[in-house]
């Protein structure tokens, strides 16, 4: 009971697209579909949904391909972000609803219990083009939603939120999951993806470059980090004399450090108090989402505009 | 396999909402108010000519030396000029021309020169007894006018004649004779002869019928398209097209707008028509008997509007999945007008191919041709049902071939509304058009 994104290749004119990608997210789960812009995440998505047609390979659900599935299989959240702007909002949430199949009564009384929920009830007769750009996302995210979908595919959901938008839908996506939905989602944000995410796939130029559960990444690269708080007059300038540790980042009260192979973290605490030094934090943890993705694509995921036909 | 989605219901709830959004906007409603009463102001505007006309008395000045040959021509004159329509009370109809002797020429000419006369009819006895009836107007005559006066000096000089008989001849008072036209060469419709106020009536609604669809191709047309355009601009588009099929989508879209505009149309165009076909009992019921001057409309048969209806509504539909196609191409609704002007100019060649047939009563080799090739036969071939006979195998061939063009035209507008689509935000060429319309499945 699974998503399979089956060996996939896609190619427009002499560019590849996606070349032979692999992943699978199991049913019920939270997925990242982490990759720079052009990476081809959002023409993975549209085969899935059938806008486009696969070259090679298959996408399926459940053992069966998606273009033998009902649309109403899939909520989608495009990238390109739209709503009819002189439609009420009530009335454009129940008209998506009722091209997925759901009948218009239920995706009424659906549609008004999610806006009360978003903290916008007062819209729902109001015009889309009255709506803040948050507002507007908040609307897309319920038309993705209220045809009750098993697969979710959010293209960058999160982008441009506000915290207070994007707790109320971090909320809805465990929410979801919990629903027994499958949610596979874009983003540029590692640190979202590293908090919600079981899994993630990294694509970098149509191919799979990492995937599987975070941890097992985390693990399986091997890497070190030890962050460390000290106070003192010799300050923290001397961690980067240290044989085998990296400074990777210094902040007021934190230090986060990488240890190379052949050197213990005990070495570093005993380095400090041997400094003069007063530690007052000591933490031994495994490298970030956003480490682990630019180990594996070479820039950050908010880096590079390569932008392909898609 | 690829995904086959039926067409309804997904079409009939994108056609319905197309169709509410428009009839329900307030531009539509004020639009369809202000359209449909100029429509009815002109097709009830020939009922006011005639009521001003009635009330306008026209004055003409009958000179002559002999007084009692100027006595004589007023009642000849007045006898044709005024001559009341049956069914008026003569006791309180007013004569629309008022005759007057007026001794002295000069002042008739005077007067003419004035506009205090629209006429003046001058009446002289030539030396060998030949009665010279001159009649004098400014500018161009009417020729109904000029004809009733021409009848008048026969008239005339018939009761001249007549007058200089023996006092014991047995004869009656002089008579305006009746006058009818025909034509030796006239139309027949089914074995029966069509008037010739017939052909000018059927001519007339013909040219209305293609003026109408010509218009509505183009307005209606520009409305299909700028809804497939503004869904690009407001990026809906991609959210939609992962909802329903392109297919489903582009004929709800069509049906939809096409049936706002269809219906602002019946809006305007019945009233208008009935106003037209109704003009007489109109007038009648306005403007007493002496109102009714002849139904405009004639020989407007129910096979004619069926025709109409047919050839509109294939026409239109043709055109609404070309205008479709036109708005994929586009992202915003502003970079239409330099595309859709080409379209326009396609529905414009068979507007104007048309209209000869109207005039000429049937057209030559390239008419019959026009009214089967598919852009321009909606147009052609229901100029040649109204003024003429059409063998029916030639409507049905037309309408084969008509229905065909909409399918194919329909089939290349949802590949290119779905290439649109994937290539929104780009700036695309035709070839990667085609290219991205090739490659949708």
């Amino acid at each position: 009971m699974s998503l399979e994104v089956d060996r996939v290749t896609k190619r427009f004119g002499h560019v590849t697209a996606l070349d032979r990608l692999e992943f699978a997210v199991p049913r019920g789960a939270i997925f990242g579909f982490l990759g720079a812009n052009g990476a081809g995440k959002t023409t993975t998505m549209r085969i899935c949904l059938g806008i486009l047609e696969a070259d090679e390979g298959a996408v399926r659900w459940n053992g069966a391909p998606s273009t033998e599935l009902s649309r109403s299989t899939w909520g989608y959240l495009p990238e390109e972000r739209g709503l009819y702007p002189r439609l009420p909002v009530l009335d454009q949430l129940v008209y998506f609803a009722q091209l997925y199949g759901a009948p218009a009564d239920r995706a009424r009384s659906e549609a008004m219990r999610w806006l009360v929920r978003f903290r916008i009830p007062e819209y729902a007769n109001r015009r889309a083009e009255e709506l803040s750009k948050g507002n507007q996302q908040k609307v897309q995210f319920i038309a993705a939603i209220l045809h009750e979908p098993d697969v979710l595919l959010m293209d960058e959901p999160f982008t441009g939120l506000d915290p207070v938008n994007l707790a109320l839908l971090r909320e809805a996506f465990l929410e979801l999951r919990d629903q027994g939905r499958t949610v596979v989602f874009s983003t540029h944000q590692m640190e979202l993806a590293e908090a919600m995410c079981e899994s993630v796939a990294i694509v970098d130029r149509g191919r799979l470059v990492a995937g599987g559960p975070i941890r097992d990444l985390k693990r399986a690269s091997g890497r070190r980090i030890v962050r460390i708080g000290l106070n003192g007059t010799a300050g923290t300038g001397w961690l980067d004399t240290l044989p085998g540790v990296i400074v990777r980042s210094s902040g007021v009260d934190r230090t986060e450090l990488e240890l190379t192979d052949g050197i213990e973290p005990a070495a570093v605490l005993a380095a400090a108090v041997a400094n003069g030094s007063t530690v007052t934090h000591f933490e031994l943890d495994e490298p970030s989402l956003e480490t682990l993705f630019i180990d594996h694509v070479g820039r950050p995921a908010d880096d590079g505009e390569r932008t392909l036909a898609s | 396999m690829a995904r086959s989605d039926p067409l309804l219901p997904n079409a009939a709830i994108v056609a319905q909402r197309e169709y509410r959004d428009r009839v329900r906007s307030r531009l539509y409603l004020v639009s369809t108010v202000i359209l449909a009463v100029l429509a009815l102001g002109v097709a009830l505007a020939p009922i006011a000519a005639r009521y001003l006309d009635s009330r306008s008395v026209t004055q003409l000045a009958i000179v002559s030396s002999d007084a009692a040959l100027a006595e004589r021509a007023v009642g000849v004159v007045d006898a044709l000029l005024n001559n009341p329509p049956q069914g008026v009370d003569e006791a309180t109809w007013q004569k629309p021309f008022q005759l007057g002797v007026v001794g002295d020429p000069t002042r008739a000419e005077a007067g003419l020169a004035k506009g205090s006369y629209a006429g003046v009819i001058r009446i002289e006895r030539q030396d060998d007894g030949r009665l010279h009836v001159t009649f004098r107007t400014p500018g161009v005559a009417d020729a109904t006018r000029a004809q009733l006066i021409g009848f008048a000096a026969i008239g005339l000089a018939v009761l001249d004649w007549t007058a200089n008989l023996p006092d014991d001849a047995q004869l009656d008072p002089f008579q305006a004779p009746q006058f009818d036209l025909e034509s030796s060469t006239a139309s027949t419709a089914e074995g029966r002869p069509v008037s010739q106020q017939e052909i000018a009536s059927r001519g007339f609604v013909g040219t209305v019928f293609i003026v109408l669809m010509f218009l509505s191709i183009l307005i209606y047309g520009m409305w299909v398209a700028t809804g497939v355009a503004a869904e690009k601009s407001s990026r809906v588009m991609e959210l939609m097209i992962s909802a329903a099929s392109p297919r489903q989508l582009v004929i709800g879209k069509v049906a939809g707008i096409g049936g706002a505009g269809l219906t602002q149309y019946v809006a305007i165009a019945v009233p208008a028509l009935l106003a037209l076909a109704l003009q007489d009992r109109i007038a009648q019921v306005l403007l007493g008997p002496g109102g009714v001057a002849g139904a405009p409309i004639t020989g407007l048969t129910g096979q004619l509007l069926l025709a109409y209806g047919t050839f509109f509504l294939l026409g239109f539909t043709l055109y609404a999945f070309v205008y479709a196609a036109v708005g994929s191409f586009v992202n915003r609704p502003d970079d239409l007008q330099t595309l859709a002007l080409p379209l326009s100019l396609l529905a414009m060649v068979g507007y104007l191919g048309a209209l000869p047939i109207l005039l000429t009563g049937g057209g030559g080799g390239i008419a019959r041709l026009m009214s089967f090739l598919p852009p321009f036969s909606p147009f052609a071939m229901l100029a040649r049902l109204m003024v003429g006979h059409v063998p029916p195998w030639e409507v049905a061939l037309s309408l084969v071939l008509l229905v065909s063009s909409i399918v194919i035209v329909a089939a290349a507008a949802i590949r290119i509304y779905s290439a649109g689509v994937l290539l929104y935000g780009q700036r695309p060429g035709l070839r990667d058009f085609v290219a991205a319309a090739t490659r949708i499945r």
